[in-house]
């Protein structure tokens, strides 16, 4: 119906249409002939009527359609009715299907709560799961966070090692420059070692060669001395003898006094002897004589209590009278000799007495004697000793005078007028000390005899002892300029002084010092030479030549860049190679070596279950590799002891952990 | 050398004494570092181990004085050898080793001395030289040396030899060493170096 009212719509528009370009194609021509304001009046009527027309036939197409439409519409009622029903009956029996759908949705809808609940709790499972794995996630994503930052770190531990690599392997150019050098001067130290170790043998040779000659220095001073005391004995000797010599003149005169003292000596030691007899017998007498005392004493005691007894005899005796005459006979008689006894011992004590005063008075002058006898051997024994000291002055003198003849080597212009002098002062001095001799003698003579001639003696005396006290002076001051002299002498002839008038001094014209004085001469010029022909250089290039100086300089810094740029090539393509051999070596062995330290090496498997399961390796001083313990390590205890300690290899070692760990990744 | 006879004549003594300067002149050169010691080889002579040069110049000029030397021995005119030491830059005497020569003029006939013995005093002057060389300074400067002689002023000096002076160091320390005889020349010997303070 719809189509029908559609193509009667259409229909209509196309009449419509029709109608409009109908009268339009009447209207053109009637357009070309009419001119003018007749023709737009025509053209307004005719559109005007058009219009109307238009209008007309719009109402009419609405009219039409609005038939059709209702007639649509009544059609469309019916339908919609019969639908309707239809749709009732659908409806009805669509109620009744979903009733039956109902019941069954409810059932369903019991089923389905059932489920809901136990979905519920599986959802409650799940979240709590899903929970568990979020958690898991967030720790996986913590440990990939943590892995990551591992990484991270040590890709930058890897950057820095390779950094460190590259200063290393810098530090080892350097080293190895330096180790060079250093061979060099190792090589010159120890030629210099050699020189020094032949030095300290020959020095060592002449230590022991001082030593020797130490040893037998000692033993010629040794020597010397012994042959110097032999030399003070000779000069003694010789001494001696001159003296001997000169006192031979006076020898019977020593002899005869000799003999004098000699009689006085045993004259006196029998004096002596006799003397400590006396002495004894004093001593004796002296005990005597206090015994004397003593018994003295007691006689008159005795004598006293002779009178008592006396008087008590009286006593006795007229007792006796008034009694009896028996007791007066016997006692007087006793008594009587007792007295007679006590007289006899005193008298016997007086005689004694007397003889030993007697003895006393001649000890005591002996003694007196023999102490007048004793100061004058005293006397004797000064004169003596003054005689000793004079001797061994001379003595002296004459070995002053040897030592000087024995210690003139060399003729000098000094010493002659020295020895002259010397020998004038011998001259003197001995005759003085002859002089002094003789007025000894003379004094002692004259002390012996005359007493009163001593004083002028005495001044001789003296005065001829100043004189020779003067000449001693003088003498030794004449030889100490002398030996003053003779060591600067000595000094002057070590440091190599001569005297023009007998010596020359020669040497060879072509000698070294003069040669090398050339030399140095020629030398100093030529440097000289030299150092004023490279300042004119300078002078030249500073004035005229700064272009070429810049071009130098710039060659030489295109020269010093393009090294720097080799270097940094290579030191990229270096490390590039690195890198690769690195990667190569990991990729195809299964673990990455590092450095870590000195002759220790780092490898981490790339199966490894933890960033940190790594194996260190040591390099021995033999060029062995040795495992050292790591916690990764203990964990492979067996492997271990299986491939390294049993096998001894650690290929096997290593391979077996890596099947080891690739095994346990592939079952994870 | 008087090889068969027990006996020193003039002529012996002559050739002992020349030979001991030139053994003691070398070591002298060789302790002192006036050449490099690489100059140098080693040779054995009065049974000890000594320095000989080799440089041909040194040994020529060595051989020329000595020889002179030898003649002036012979005649009795030589009194002193002196080995002079130079600093090169300031051209000043350091160390002088002064050898001085007593000749019997009275030997016509030959003398009795083993040489054994003087051999032996020989070489205790030269050990003794060594040892001495421990207390010398120190020649730090590059140096040179030279050999002067004093002889008698009447005699004719052969060509190629010059007067010159007695190169006497200017405030030194003298030591007196070790002498020795061949019982017709007496040899004693002194070294006197330059005060190290006074340097």
């Amino acid at each position: 119906m719809d189509l029908d009212d559609d193509t009667s719509v259409l229909s209509t528009l196309k009449s419509f249409n029709s109608f409009i370009s109908l009268p339009e194609h009447p209207q053109r021509p009637s357009d070309h002939s009419a001119t003018g304001s007749g023709i737009l009046h025509n053209q307004y009527k005719r559109s005007m009527e058009l219009l109307e027309a238009a209008e007309k036939v719009q109402s009419k197409n609405r009219y039409l359609q609005l038939d059709q439409e209702k007639k649509r519409m009544e059609m469309s009622h019916k339908r919609a009715r019969f639908e309707l029903e239809r749709a009732v009956s659908d409806n009805a029996r669509d109620l009744e299907h979903e009733v039956d759908r109902n019941q069954d949705l409810v059932g369903r809808i019991k089923k389905l709560e059932g489920r809901e609940t136990d979905a519920a709790k599986n959802l409650c499972e799940q979240v709590e799961a899903s929970r568990a794995l979020r958690k898991n996630l967030d720790g996986l994503n913590k440990k990939i966070d943590e892995r990551d930052s591992r990484l991270n770190t040590a890709n930058q531990t890897i950057s820095s090692m390779k950094d460190e690599i590259r200063e290393l392997k810098q530090q080892m150019q350097n080293k190895d420059s330096t180790i060079s050098a250093q061979t060099l001067e190792n090589q010159e130290l120890q030629e210099q070692l050699d020189l020094q170790r032949r030095k300290y043998q020959e020095v060592s040779q002449l230590c022991q060669s001082l030593q020797a000659a130490e040893s037998s220095c000692s033993e010629h001073v040794i020597k010397i001395k012994e042959l110097e005391r032999r030399l003070a004995f000779q000069e003694e000797d010789i001494a001696i003898v001159k003296t001997v010599k000169l006192e031979v003149a006076r020898l019977p005169d020593l002899e005869k006094e000799l003999k004098r003292l000699r009689d006085d000596n045993a004259f006196l030691r029998e004096s002596r002897e006799n003397c400590s007899l006396l002495k004894e017998e004093v001593e004796g007498l002296r005990r005597k004589l206090e015994r004397m005392e003593k018994t003295k004493e007691e006689l008159v005691n005795m004598e006293l209590e002779k009178e008592r007894l006396a008087e008590k005899l009286k006593a006795w005796e007229n007792l006796g009278q008034s009694t009896g005459l028996n007791i007066r006979s016997e006692s007087s008689h006793t008594f009587h000799l007792l007295i007679s006894c006590h007289s006899v011992s005193v008298r016997s004590v007086e005689r004694s007495q007397a003889e030993l005063r007697a003895e006393l008075s001649q000890q005591r002058s002996r003694t007196m004697e023999e102490q007048k006898k004793r100061e004058a051997q005293d006397a004797l024994v000064r004169r003596l000793q003054k005689r000793i000291l004079l001797l061994t002055k001379e003595r002296d003198g004459m070995r002053a005078i040897l030592e000087s003849y024995d210690s003139e080597l060399a003729p000098t212009e000094y010493s002659p007028q020295l020895s002259k002098r010397l020998r004038e002062a011998e001259d003197i001095l001995q005759k003085t000390q002859n002089h002094n001799a003789e007025m000894e003698v003379r004094v002692h003579t004259y002390t012996n005899s005359k007493p009163q001639a001593n004083a002028c003696a005495r001044t001789f005396f003296s005065s001829s002892r100043q004189k020779i006290e003067d000449l001693e002076a003088e003498r030794q001051r004449l030889e100490e300029q002398n030996n003053i002299l003779e060591m600067r002498l000595e000094r002057h002839n070590l440091q190599g002084d001569y005297d023009p008038v007998k010596t020359r001094v020669l040497h060879l014209k072509m000698n070294p010092t003069s040669v090398a004085k050339q030399q140095r001469q020629q030398e100093v010029d030529a440097l000289r030479e030299e150092v004023t022909h490279l300042r004119e250089l300078v002078r030249s290039l500073q004035d005229g030549g700064a272009l070429v100086h810049s071009q130098d300089e710039s060659n030489l810094r295109k020269q010093m860049e393009s090294s720097e740029l080799r270097n940094q090539r290579l030191k990229e393509v270096f490390q590039r190679k690195i890198q690769e051999f690195r990667t190569v070596c990991y990729v195809l062995t299964g673990y990455q070596i590092d450095i870590t330290t000195e002759n220790q090496y780092r490898l981490a498997s790339v199966y490894a279950e933890h960033m940190d399961d790594s194996l260190l390796f040591k390099k021995g001083s033999s060029g062995s590799m040795q495992l050292m313990e790591t916690e990764f390590s203990k964990t492979l205890g067996e492997m271990v002891a299986l491939h390294l300690h049993h096998q001894k290899s650690i290929p096997a070692f290593l391979s077996a952990v890596t099947l080891d760990l690739f095994s346990r990744q592939t079952t994870l | 050398m008087t090889s068969t006879l027990k006996g020193i004549t003039l002529k012996g003594s002559a050739e002992l004494v020349a030979e001991f300067f030139s053994f003691g002149i070398n070591s002298i050169l060789y302790q002192r570092g006036i050449y490099p010691p690489e100059t140098f080889t080693r040779i054995t002579h009065y049974d000890m181990s000594l320095q000989l040069t080799t440089d041909p110049k040194l040994k020529n000029y060595l051989t020329n004085v000595v020889s002179q030397l030898k003649e002036w021995l012979f005649e009795c005119t030589v009194q002193k050898l002196v080995l002079v030491i130079t600093c090169l830059e300031t051209s000043e005497v350091l160390e002088r080793w002064q050898f001085d020569i007593e000749c019997d003029k009275s030997a016509k006939e030959s003398r009795e001395k083993s040489i054994k013995t003087i051999q032996d005093e020989i070489r205790s002057v030269i050990r003794q030289i060594t040892a001495t060389i421990t207390f010398l300074p120190l020649l730090e400067t590059p140096c040179a040396f030279d050999l002067l002689v004093y002889t008698d002023k009447d005699l004719l000096v052969p060509d190629k030899w010059e007067e010159s002076g007695p190169n006497i160091i200017n405030q030194s320390e003298e030591v007196r060493l070790r002498s020795f005889t061949t019982s017709i020349h007496k040899v004693n010997s002194m070294v006197a170096y330059k005060r190290t303070d006074s340097v």
